[in-house]
């Protein structure tokens, strides 16, 4: 969290992080701290507030997290991707496929689905700046594509059964801790798995090709104005045909943590997950409109996200589809914060622009 | 050289390429099935029946979303909600049709509320939440794509809390007339679309309204200086959208007599936006075509008939159409209709002697 803040080396580190522009981020957290207080206060006693819950809500979500990253940084551009879910099915599509009834190996698999998805995240990218197509419409193409590539696979759920990624599937590292000279397991065993190390690592990629390089500047400066990044000679056509090649990537990775997960390719999976990959980017404060955006509101962004499901479990009585409606309010709420800090934040710069004036 | 010209300006045009696109589509469909176009009459029925009317009926749900959605696109945004719409309105239909589905379980020809309420209860809903759609478009200036994506998510889980997570069904015989009845020898959903392509072209062409919203899409703070009630326009054009996509529910509901909050209106969004792009309207808003809609849902239509054809899955449909929604798109791209129309352009110049 500290390291997107760092970057201002001029000023204190304490005027970088009340910085107003982290705003956003700052509400996400706080809303997750609410909301995880409330699941504390409310269902501590069946266990809510052990570790394993936390690491479960990185364990049962490292797939969208994957996702929401390069979505996260689509969305900075200003532009849309929707075709991650159906790339990340038909990720889980190859490898099932390959795997169990062609029989290749996995890591060709994974490598075939890398061509695919970078490839069309790219292709697509080239699409939406050189033919001018609003990325809606390219995107959605590209998701009618890969699924309909997927229905040609197959209609059927196709089971993973291969030792190399059950190996993957079933590592996991326990959180432990020194008794008497032994490790030992906490209780209840808390463990993180191959997902979501996979997870932390694009999330680190993510912060830092966003924070840290000319290009995560670019991306910025593009979704800024995308006039003035071209007036200013940036490479815009580069950086945005790279952004949805990133992109492409991070749904194929997104997709083998969720083949990996489930332990199967199906054609019809993950459907309608671009939808709450960019709800949690919008919950972690990206504006759709481009330019701002944190990958940490991300990460926050999806914790919440995927704390709903987990409280209505811990609750038992709740239909399952009052999760639906809890994740649309919490868009709500977050649109209704956005709105108020970006007016309150207006109204101080023209504020302070009168007050120049009347000084001159 | 007037013809010349006539030629570059129809090369520039988006409505032609869609034209073109369609008509491509059909010579194939004729080449694989030589009987395409027949149409034949079945007197027990009371109904033509034959490809052209089969594409016409399936795609009248799209249509009729699609006219709606034209006018939120030439607002310069989206609606995502209405596949969750056409859910909700299914739902509220059939809960207010089978209220008594705990008691009686077998569907008969009755129901339970009156058929007006049965019918009004769902487009009046739809249309509150259009309104709720535009409330926060309008007065709170959020953009289109979230502020409908709250519905969109919310709208599937509010249906199946409306029916308890169950699927209802009846045998409500005026119900079935939505969806599967016929009129003058036409299938009722077809009759629906023509009237409210018509209503809806009327009330934006014959008044200042399609003006107005295209003013507004091009730009809402110079539109709302000159005089133009900027808000009230968003309103309207988002109730109206909620409003289309309930009697698109209807329509589902009534063909498979039953809700089905899961895959009602399913992609739904998806498809109409489309069939505004593919007819012709800009993403970016401003001018639109409403002609060029109906004409892009039944272009999606027949690519969808066209692969049925081929005896592929329906689920594999999705790949055709992506080809071939690729391929029109790109023909009507900025850079490659220019380049057609340059070319068209200088060829009229040549035939000209070069003299302009």
């Amino acid at each position: 969290m500290m390291s997107d803040n760092r970057n201002s080396s001029g000023r204190s580190l304490i005027s970088s992080i009340l910085n107003p522009k982290f705003i956003m981020v700052y509400a996400t957290v706080g809303i997750f701290l609410v909301i995880y207080l409330f699941g504390v206060v409310a269902y501590g006693s069946k266990g809510f507030t052990t570790l394993r819950t936390f690491t479960n809500l990185f364990v049962d979500n490292a797939y969208y997290g994957i996702s929401a990253v390069g979505m996260t940084m689509v969305l900075i551009t200003g532009g849309i991707d929707l075709s991650v879910g159906a790339v990340a099915s038909l990720t889980g599509m190859f490898i099932a496929y390959g795997t169990a009834v062609l029989g290749l190996n996995p890591w060709v698999c994974i490598a075939f689905s890398l061509v695919v998805g970078v490839g069309l995240g790219l292709l697509m990218g080239w699409v939406i700046h050189y033919l001018n197509v609003p990325p809606f419409i390219t995107t959605l193409t590209g998701m009618f594509l890969a699924r309909g590539v997927c229905a040609l696979i197959s209609r059927e759920s196709i089971e993973i059964k291969n030792e190399t990624i059950d190996a993957l599937a079933s590592w996991k590292l326990y959180f432990m801790y020194l008794k008497d000279g032994e490790w030992t397991r906490i209780r209840p065993s808390a463990f993180v798995n191959f997902n979501v190390i996979l997870f932390l690592v694009v999330l680190a990629v993510g912060i830092y090709l966003l924070q840290r390089t000319r290009f995560g500047r670019n991306i910025y400066a593009i979704g800024g104005n995308e006039q003035s990044a071209k007036l200013m000679g940036l490479p815009v056509g580069r950086t945005k045909v790279l952004v949805y090649g990133f992109n492409g990537l991070c749904s194929v990775l997104a997709g083998i943590a969720y083949a990996l997960y489930v332990k199967s390719g199906w054609n019809l999976s993950l459907q309608g997950a671009e939808l709450d990959v960019i709800t949690c980017a919008v919950i972690g404060g990206t504006l759709l409109t481009g330019g701002e955006g944190y990958m940490i509101g991300t990460l926050f962004g999806v914790l919440l996200k995927s704390m709903i499901p987990a409280l209505i479990t811990f609750n038992g009585n709740l239909l399952s589809w009052w999760g639906k409606i809890a994740t649309g309010l919490l868009l709500l709420l977050f649109i209704c914060i956005q709105k108020i800090v970006v007016s309150s934040t207006e109204r101080r710069n023209s504020k302070s622009k009168k007050a120049a004036k009347n000084k001159a | 050289m007037k013809q010349r010209l006539n030629l570059s300006v129809l090369m520039r045009s988006k409505v032609t390429w869609a034209v073109v696109a369609e008509v491509l589509i059909l010579i194939v469909c004729l080449i694989v099935r030589p009987d395409f176009f027949s149409i034949s009459y079945q007197p027990s029925t009371g109904m033509l029946y034959g490809n052209l009317i089969d594409i016409v009926n399936r795609s009248s749900e799209i249509t009729i979303i699609a006219m709606g959605m034209t006018l939120v696109i030439a607002l310069g945004g989206t609606d995502l909600s209405v596949g969750a719409l056409v859910a909700v309105a299914g739902a509220i239909a059939l809960k207010f049709l089978r209220w008594d589905v705990t008691v009686y379980n077998t569907p008969g020809d009755y129901t339970v509320y009156p058929f007006f309420l049965v019918l009004v209860v769902p487009l009046l809903v739809c249309i509150v939440m259009g309104l709720f759609n535009g409330f926060l478009i309008a007065r709170w200036d959020m953009q289109p794509i979230i502020a409908t994506l709250i519905l969109m998510v919310c709208g599937r889980g509010i249906a199946q809390i409306l029916t308890n997570g169950k699927q209802f069904t009846t045998g409500y015989s005026p119900f079935r007339v939505i969806g599967q009845g016929s009129f003058l020898f036409l299938p009722m959903p077809i009759i629906i679309t023509a009237v409210v392509v018509i209503l809806v072209s009327l009330f934006v062409r014959k008044t200042a309204f399609g003006t107005f919203v295209e003013s507004v899409g091009i730009n809402r703070k110079a539109s709302r200086l000159s005089g133009i009630n900027a808000q009230l326009i968003i309103f309207i054009v988002f109730a109206l959208t909620g409003f289309l996509s309930g009697i698109s529910g209807l329509i589902y509901s009534s063909r498979i007599m039953s809700n089905d909050s899961n895959n009602a209106g399913l992609n739904f969004e998806m498809d109409a936006i489309l069939a505004v792009v593919i007819g012709g309207t800009s993403m970016t808003g401003g001018k639109f075509s409403l002609l060029g809609t109906v004409l892009g849902s039944i272009i999606i239509r027949t690519i969808v008939t066209l692969v049925y054809y081929f005896g592929i899955a329906s689920e594999a449909t999705m790949a055709f159409k992506a080809v071939i929604i690729a391929v029109v798109i790109v023909l009507q791209s900025e850079p490659v209709r220019n380049y057609f129309s340059k070319r068209a352009a200088s060829r009229a110049k040549l035939a000209n002697g070069g003299v302009k």
